[in-house]
């Protein structure tokens, strides 16, 4: 899995006299992407059949696109948001609803529900982004509680306290289907399509501006970087990629309520843990994290939670206290430093 | 290139402290001026003023006769000024290269022409074989002088240097100001805060003198340093 390693690493070696080298750009990226995407599809295609591996690697998909959406503000961008789960929800609530109430097929309603999800994430960002550091995490996750009020007390959107469920009517259309691979291939796509954005971000303009205001905010004010636009931006496509993953997730579930969907340990801090695993501010580390995260939480669970109940949490928050301990830059700045 | 700077009556007040009261002064295209003042005489204070980190509490700047007086950091850094801060704010995680294409930015949005017109602002300032090292590497020295080169990346009308000699050894205080040298009599517009005097008198074409918020002389180095106010203000009034 160390193959991913050699796209983000820049080479040592070499002239200065020859940019291009040193600075590849997105094109340069996409043959070690497409090994990367081709080896995840080959492992659905031999895992056809078997429902519980397709269920393990769909969701260890599903976060590993949530994850890289996190890691395009969270990572590139410094800006440590523990709120993703409310995007995440209003991708979810859209999606579905246009479905039920408008008929919408749920393939098209992602595309306003990443509108949204954008649109709510500017509108909250604006002020939060006057904040840095640990004030940021705090006022994001304060995010979380207000959303979980407004979700609680709006019924006719979320179904309240009890919940909402998608009615089991097959149909590609319906993006409902009776086998475990159309939506392992599903959540495959997803992680694609977040990890396509995130080697465009990571070599574009704007990449460049959040890794320079991660790092200090005046130098990159006073080089020509507006700040706030660039936090904006990075955080829409965050939280778009984000409201997708939402919706996807609540059409493969079928079910869910207020209390589960913006559950911080779930979703919200979820993402960030995984990212900082994998190796934040880099391509491919949230996926990193993701397969190695969701599947060791699913044994867990399977092993020790009907043993002792929550002994499956207790051992889990211990491999990322030891995690954020020794591996302060992810598995992926671990990879890095075995190559020096 | 051009870099006409004019500053008129700004002042900056916190509180009840009058940081920098009204002061006013002209720096010609392709002129280098230096700044010099004892300590808290309110040099870096006035800096962040033309640059936008404060925004000011009277007066106006100009540059090229444009206001710039009400605009942002990165507004005023596209009107064209660029800058070093007096602690070298060097991105620690980005590599030498990607430091000075960080400037280079902006003029250059695509990744290959700002990687070509960093390359060559590192070249100028003699860091063109460090472009792949992380910039958290560097020695103190090398990070002025990266400093310099991301300023320069945004090709601006006027640099503004804040002791871009302070902690460097002789040699290297020659390599900055041959460098200064050179890049003025290319035609680049340079305000300088400097507190080595013997760099002063080489370099400058006129020195202004902060002392406590206020201006208090104006002229040729020689001139200026020879000024009994001056000598007053740096080593204090002689006791009888």
């Amino acid at each position: 899995m160390n193959r991913p390693d050699t796209a983000t690493m820049p080479r040592l070696a070499g002239s200065a006299r020859q940019p291009a080298a040193l600075v590849p750009g997105f094109w340069a990226g996409l043959p070690v992407m497409a090994l990367v995407l081709g080896v995840l599809a080959a492992a659905i295609g031999f895992s056809a059949g078997d429902t519980f591996t397709l269920n393990i690697l769909g969701t260890a998909m599903l976060f590993a696109g949530l994850a890289s959406a996190w890691n395009l503000i969270g990572g590139f961008g410094g800006q440590f948001s523990l709120g993703h789960s409310v995007f995440f929800a209003v991708g979810a609530y859209t999606t579905a609803n246009l479905y039920l109430k408008l008929g919408v097929s749920p393939w098209l309603g992602l595309i306003p529900a990443a509108a949204l999800s954008a649109a709510v994430a500017v509108a909250v960002s604006w002020p939060v982004f006057r904040l840095r550091g640990p004030f940021f995490a705090i006022a994001t996750m304060a995010l979380t509680e207000v959303a979980l009020a407004i979700g609680n007390y709006w019924e006719s959107v979320t179904g309240g306290t009890r919940g909402m469920s998608i009615p089991f009517r097959l149909g590609a259309a319906n993006m409902i289907f009776r086998d475990r691979i159309s939506y392992t291939w599903i959540m495959w796509g997803f992680m694609a399509l977040c990890l396509l954005v995130s080697l465009w971000l990571a070599r574009s303009r704007l990449g460049y501006y959040l890794r320079a205001l991660r790092d200090n905010e005046q130098a990159a004010g006073a080089a020509g970087i507006d700040v706030l636009r660039a936090k904006l931006l990075g955080m829409a496509i965050s939280a778009a990629l984000t409201g997708v993953g939402g919706g996807l997730f609540l059409f493969s579930t079928r079910v869910t309520d207020p209390t589960s969907i913006l559950s911080l340990f779930e979703f919200g801090v979820k993402f960030a843990l995984i990212a900082l695993i994998g190796g934040m501010g880099t391509v491919y580390g949230p996926l990193l994290g993701a397969l190695l995260i969701i599947p060791l939480e699913s044994w867990l669970r399977a092993e020790l939670g009907g043993l002792l109940p929550g002994a499956n949490i207790i051992v889990l928050s211990i491999v990322l206290i030891l995690a954020s301990l020794f591996l302060k830059r992810g598995v992926m700045g671990a990879l890095q430093g075995l190559r020096r | 290139m051009s870099g006409a700077l004019s500053v008129q009556g700004v002042s900056k007040r916190f509180g009840g402290l009058l940081a920098v009261d009204g002061i006013s002064f002209d720096v010609a295209p392709g002129e280098l001026v230096s700044i010099i003042g004892p300590n808290g005489a309110g040099k870096t204070t006035l800096f962040n003023l033309l640059t936008g980190q404060l925004a000011p509490t009277a007066g106006r700047v100009l540059l090229d006769d444009a206001d710039v007086s009400r605009l942002p950091p990165h507004r005023r850094a596209a009107a064209g000024f660029g800058r070093t801060f007096q602690i070298a704010q060097t991105l620690t995680s980005l590599t030498v290269l990607e430091n000075a294409m960080i400037g280079a930015f902006l003029r250059h949005p695509r990744l290959a022409d700002a990687a070509r017109h960093a390359t060559a602002m590192l070249e100028l300032v003699g860091l063109g074989a460090r472009a792949n090292l992380r910039a958290g590497m560097l020695t103190l020295s090398e990070r002025r002088r990266l400093e310099v080169a991301r300023a320069l990346a945004t090709d601006p009308r006027i640099v503004l240097l804040d002791e871009v000699m302070a902690g460097l050894n002789q040699s290297e205080i020659q390599e900055v100001v041959d460098l200064v040298q050179r890049l003025n009599a290319e035609g680049h517009t340079f305000l300088v805060i400097e507190h080595n005097l013997k760099v002063v008198r080489q370099f400058s074409h006129r020195v202004i003198v902060l002392h406590r918020g206020t201006m208090l002389a104006e002229g040729t180095a020689a001139d200026v340093l020879a000024n009994p106010a001056v000598v007053e203000a740096y080593v204090g009034t002689r006791r009888h």
